[in-house]
C-alpha cells in the first residue's frame, strides 16, 4: 500500500481517515490537502512528503 | 571473528548509578495534584518544575533564571516555534554535557539536516521489520526465565530490561558487556547533580564507540552502527561527532523511555482491568492503549527550551535569554483539552494529540521504534500469561518519580 509520509518524522498520511484532530474530515485526498497544510506532528511542510510503500 | 572494543568500567566499579540517579529525583508518588495547583496559576509560573519536588539542585541550572510553562496550548506553543524558542541554549549545559553533539542541542539549520538522516533509520517501515528480528528474541528469552513459575515481577523481570536488551541487539554488542553499558549510560545523567562519575561516563562511552564506529566502517554488517554511519539523506552522511553523541543518547532516549512507558501501559492495564479484558480480547485496541498510558502517564514530565528574542507566552512577557522549563506533563493532563485527565481510559475521545513524544522539529526521533517495541511486548505477555493480573499478596504498584516515572515493582500472577 502507497502512503504519503512525512520524512522528517515518520507521520503518515491516510486519506481515508484524515486527520480530524486537525479538522481535516475523513475522505480528503492528499492533493486536496491546502498547500500550506503542515505535518500535524512535526510541522514540516507538504514538500517533505513522499509517496512510500507501506 | 571480529574482536569488538572494550568498554572501560567507572574506576569506582561499586558506584551504582541506578541508585543515586534515583535518589537525585526524590520520592515523589503523586505530582498531579500540585501541577493541577500551578495550572491554576496560569500558563506561566516562575521558578522550576524540579524545585516543586526535591532539594537536590540541578547544577547545571542552578541560578539561571527560569519559568515553567503550563497547560497544553502554552506547552504547543513553545515546542512548535523553535525560531523563538530554542534547543541548543536550553540543552547545551546539560544534555550537551553528558552527549555532545547530539541532535538534541541542535536547532535548524544544522538539526533539519541531521534529524531528516537519523529518522530515515527509524521510519516505521524501517522498525516494523525489527519488531520480528530483533524485539520477539530479546522479549521472548526474559519471559522464558518466569513462564513456568506462575508468578513475576514485571519491572525487575521485564520491562527494565527488554528496550536496552533491543539496543543491544542492534548494536550487536557482545552480551558480556551489556552490565557496563547500562551502567555508564544512566551514570552520564549525574552530571545534571555535580557527580564525577557523569563526565566520566561520557568520555569511556565516546570512546568506546569511537572505536566501534571504526570498525563498522571498516567491516560494515546489518547492525545499527554499521547502517547509521553509511545512511544519506539529500546525498549527505552523519559526521562522526555527532553520531558518536547520538549513539551516547540512544541508551537514555531510547532504552529508559520506552522501559517507562511500557510500565505505565501495564501498571494501566492491570489496573483497570476491565480495559485489561478488552485489550486481551480484541488486540486492535492496543495503539489507543499505547496512545493513553502515554497521556497519563508519560515517562518525561518534563522539558527544556529557551527565548532568543522577547517574546509572549499566553499574554505574559517572557524577555529574551529565560528558560522555559516545559511541563509536559501539565498538558496531558489539562482538563480543558482531556475530561477526567487523571484517569486512564483508554476509550477516551480523543480531541487533541498529547504531548508525550514532544511536538515540532524535535519531536521524539524513535517514537515508532518505541510502540513497535511495546506492542510486540504487550502481545506476548496476553498470549503467553494466561489470566495475568496483578498478585494480590504483594503491595499494589505505583509510579515513582516527578520527571522520569516507572513503577519500582509491578508483581502479577498468571494461570501456568
Amino acid at each position: 500500500m502507497m502512503q504519503w509520509m512525512c520524512m522528517d518524522c515518520g507521520y503518515a498520511y491516510d486519506p481515508a481517515k484524515g486527520d480530524p484532530m486537525g479538522d481535516i474530515p475523513p475522505g480528503t485526498a492528499w492533493e486536496d490537502l491546502p498547500e500550506d497544510w503542515k505535518c500535524p506532528d512535526c510541522g514540516s511542510p507538504k514538500s517533505e512528503f513522499e509517496l512510500i510503500e507501506m | 571473528m571480529m574482536t569488538l572494543p572494550k568498554l572501560e568500567d567507572l574506576s569506582d566499579p561499586d558506584f551504582n548509578p541506578f541508585e543515586i540517579e534515583k535518589l537525585s529525583t526524590g520520592h515523589c508518588p503523586d505530582p498531579y495534584p500540585r501541577i493541577h495547583e500551578l495550572m491554576q496559576q496560569g500558563s506561566v509560573v516562575t521558578g522550576s518544575y524540579r524545585d516543586e519536588f526535591t532539594e537536590i539542585k540541578d547544577v547545571q541550572r542552578d541560578g539561571v533564571p527560569q519559568v515553567m510553562v503550563l497547560g497544553y496550548d502554552a506547552v504547543m506553543h513553545v515546542l512548535t516555534h523553535p525560531e523563538i524558542f530554542t534547543n541548543r541554549e536550553a540543552f547545551m549545559p546539560s544534555l550537551g554535557q553528558a552527549f555532545g553533539e547530539s541532535v538534541s542541542v541542535m536547532d535548524a539549520p544544522d538539526h533539519t539536516r541531521y534529524r531528516k538522516i537519523f529518522q530515515k533509520a527509524f521510519l516505521p517501515q524501517v522498525v516494523s521489520k525489527w519488531g520480528e528480528t530483533v524485539v520477539d528474541p530479546v522479549v521472548n528469552s526474559l519471559m522464558d526465565v518466569f513462564i513456568h513459575t506462575g508468578k513475576a515481577d514485571l519491572v525487575d523481570q521485564f520491562t527494565h530490561h527488554y528496550p536496552f536488551q533491543v539496543i543491544y541487539a542492534q548494536l550487536e554488542l557482545e552480551p558480556e558487556q551489556a552490565p557496563v553499558f547500562h551502567k555508564l549510560a544512566i551514570a552520564q545523567l549525574l552530571s545534571a547533580i555535580g557527580a564525577p562519575q557523569g563526565a566520566e561516563a561520557t568520555k569511556k562511552l565516546g570512546v568506546f564507540f569511537g572505536q566501534l564506529l571504526k570498525l563498522r566502517r571498516e567491516n560494515p554488517g546489518t547492525d545499527l552502527v554499521s547502517h547509521l554511519a553509511t545512511v544519506e539523506a539529500d546525498g549527505e552522511r552523519l559526521p562522526d561527532i555527532v553520531l558518536i553523541s547520538f549513539l551516547r543518547q540512544l541508551m537514555n532516549a531510547g532504552g529508559d523511555t520506552t522501559f517507562r512507558g511500557t510500565s505505565a501501559l501495564l501498571l494501566g492495564l492491570l489496573t483497570h482491568t476491565d480495559q485489561l479484558d478488552a485489550v486481551r480480547a480484541d488486540r486492535s485496541l492496543i495503539p489507543q492503549a499505547i496512545d493513553e498510558a502515554l497521556r497519563w502517564e508519560g515517562p518525561v514530565s518534563s522539558t527544556y527550551r529557551y527565548a532568543i528574542c522577547d517574546t509572549e507566552i499566553d499574554g505574559v512577557t517572557i524577555p529574551k535569554g529565560t528558560f522555559i522549563n516545559l511541563v509536559l506533563a501539565s498538558a496531558n493532563r489539562d482538563p480543558r483539552k482531556f475530561a477526567n485527565p487523571d484517569s486512564f481510559d483508554i476509550f477516551r475521545e480523543r480531541k487533541f494529540r498529547s504531548a508525550a513524544f514532544a511536538s515540532g522539529p524535535h519531536l521524539c526521533i524513535g517514537q515508532h521504534l518505541a510502540k513497535v517495541e511495546m506492542t510486540r511486548a504487550l502481545n506476548a505477555l496476553l498470549d503467553k500469561l494466561p489470566n495475568m493480573r496483578l498478585d494480590p499478596d504483594m503491595p499494589p504498584p505505583q509510579m515513582i518519580g516527578h520527571i522520569l516515572r516507572a513503577p519500582e515493582h509491578l508483581w502479577i500472577k498468571f494461570d501456568s
